[in-house]
């Protein structure tokens, strides 16, 4: 799957000889530099289990923060529980802090189940299984990863005089997100399955006189492929995704 | 009178630290903290808060930052009252170790909490960093006549995204770092060995009671 970055509006240019003309160097000019600019994203979803979400079920989704060096932002979690509740086939999510609250001390980083041997046993503590029931959360789903800066270069630079001012140059930026979905089957006490995304996006910036931002949004990306991905998983019995998903 | 007490204490530490650096950034972390899902220990518990936690205000110059005053006090009673009574089958707080002789049968021990080191980094700038928050409580265990059971140090660690204000993310570390305190004296109180001992010992000693009662 490809996404463009935002279009010009050099297309839509008025017909005025000396403006149409500017506007035809300036698309000319900055062509090259949209095609490279994009997100191009990757899904690899497996599923082990024929498990789909039933009615009354919940799922709720909880970041990995057991590393040292990153995790996955609250905004994306908070992205992709929104967008999997939305809609007319939305599912029904149990907001991450709240269960976090309800099961204190069990999900906190240090305590949290790394396995589903884990979960087990945390289950058979009392009180904990009739708190999860108490939830509805059927299906639990860990998410790790970040969005990071992978490559960066160009440069702008810009002037100003008594007769104005003006920028020139080119910068562009390539963010990678990369985030793994781990399912697991809280009835069932199994991993029912795993969704890799990774979606990289190439920003660019060029200046002719003003700075023209074309932000590529991988995470925004991300979110919006792994949410669906999630969906069909919850919804599809086994074998609905035909191996990886490239763009 | 406790809160006469703490707003001198917050602006002598406040102008202190106005002196230290150009900026004073201030944070208060207020937050709920829920009570943990545990089994209660079959003890009777006093709780003694020194006036030391109620009013905790970390302050600290940071290399190439600015001053920062960093409020706990209310935190600290916020994580640990809710704690301490799902953890013990009964609590009362007492103001003094040894406890008054009236209250020594009704007790079987008393807990002292005390958070003795803050620690806290805020990087500058860039990008993917986190803003992160470490402290050390030190929680003692008396028997009722004064006498120490044992010294427990527990410690807790909490990062959080640099994002928006400095101060915000100093403050959801703090709030992340105190819940592992709370995860960490929750469930492993128990299994500190001298912990462990008395809790039989109280156990030995209300079974022996319970016997010659019946």
């Amino acid at each position: 799957m490809k996404l463009r970055c935002p279009p010009t509006s050099a297309a839509n240019a008025p017909r005025h000889d000396g403006r149409a003309r500017s506007a035809a160097v300036l698309g000319l000019l900055i062509a090259p530099l949209l095609a490279s600019c994009g997100v191009t994203s990757r899904m690899e979803p497996y599923k082990q289990t024929d498990a789909v979400i039933d009615d009354g079920e919940r799922v709720v989704i909880l970041a990995r923060r057991h590393h040292a060096n990153h995790e996955a932002e609250q905004e994306f979690i908070n992205c992709i529980s929104d967008s999997l509740s939305k809609g007319k086939d939305g599912i029904a999510v149990h907001p991450s802090s709240e269960f976090e609250d309800k099961m204190y001390p069990w999900f906190e980083p240090s305590m949290a189940p790394l396995s589903t041997d884990d979960l087990s046993k945390l289950l058979e503590k009392p009180g904990v299984l009739e708190q999860v029931r108490e939830t509805g959360v059927r299906f639990l789903i860990w998410l790790d990863g970040s969005t990071d800066r992978v490559a960066s270069g160009g440069g702008i630079t810009c002037a100003a005089g008594v007769g104005g001012a003006g920028c020139m140059g080119l910068a562009w930026w390539e963010d990678d997100a990369r985030y793994d979905a781990t399912v697991w089957d809280i009835k069932e006490l199994s991993s029912a399955g795993t969704i890799h995304a990774n979606v990289k996006g190439r920003s660019v910036m060029p200046a002719i006189v003003i700075p023209l931002p074309f932000i590529a949004r991988p995470q925004a990306a991300a979110c919006r492929g792994l949410t669906e991905q999630i969906r069909q998983f919850l919804t599809t019995p086994e074998g609905y995704g035909a191996g990886p998903e490239e763009g | 009178m406790r809160a006469v007490f703490r707003t001198v204490c917050r602006s002598t530490l406040t102008a202190t630290a106005a002196l230290l650096g150009a900026c004073v950034s201030s944070v208060v972390v207020d937050a709920r903290f829920p009570a943990p899902l545990i089994e209660p220990l079959p003890v009777r518990m006093g709780i003694l808060y020194d006036e030391e936690l109620k009013n905790f205000v970390h302050v600290e110059a940071l290399p190439q930052q600015s001053a920062w005053t960093i409020d706990l006090g209310d935190a600290n009673l916020a994580l640990l009252s809710p704690l301490f009574e799902r953890m013990f089958a009964e609590t009362r707080t007492v103001d003094a170790v040894p406890v008054a002789p009236a209250l020594r049968d009704t007790l079987d021990g008393v807990i002292r909490p005390r958070l003795e080191k803050f620690e806290f980094d805020v990087p500058i700038g860039e990008r993917d960093e986190f803003v992160e928050v470490w402290m050390q409580y030190q929680l003692t265990l008396y028997n009722p006549d004064g006498s120490v059971v044992t010294e427990w140090p527990v410690s807790g660690y909490g990062k959080a995204e640099l994002t928006g204000r400095r101060e915000d993310s100093v403050r959801r570390a703090a709030v992340i770092a105190m819940r592992e305190v709370g995860a960490a004296i929750s469930t492993k109180f128990a299994e500190q060995p001298d912990v462990s001992y008395w809790l039989r010992e109280r156990q030995d000693e209300a079974a022996l009671s319970a016997d010659l009662g019946s």
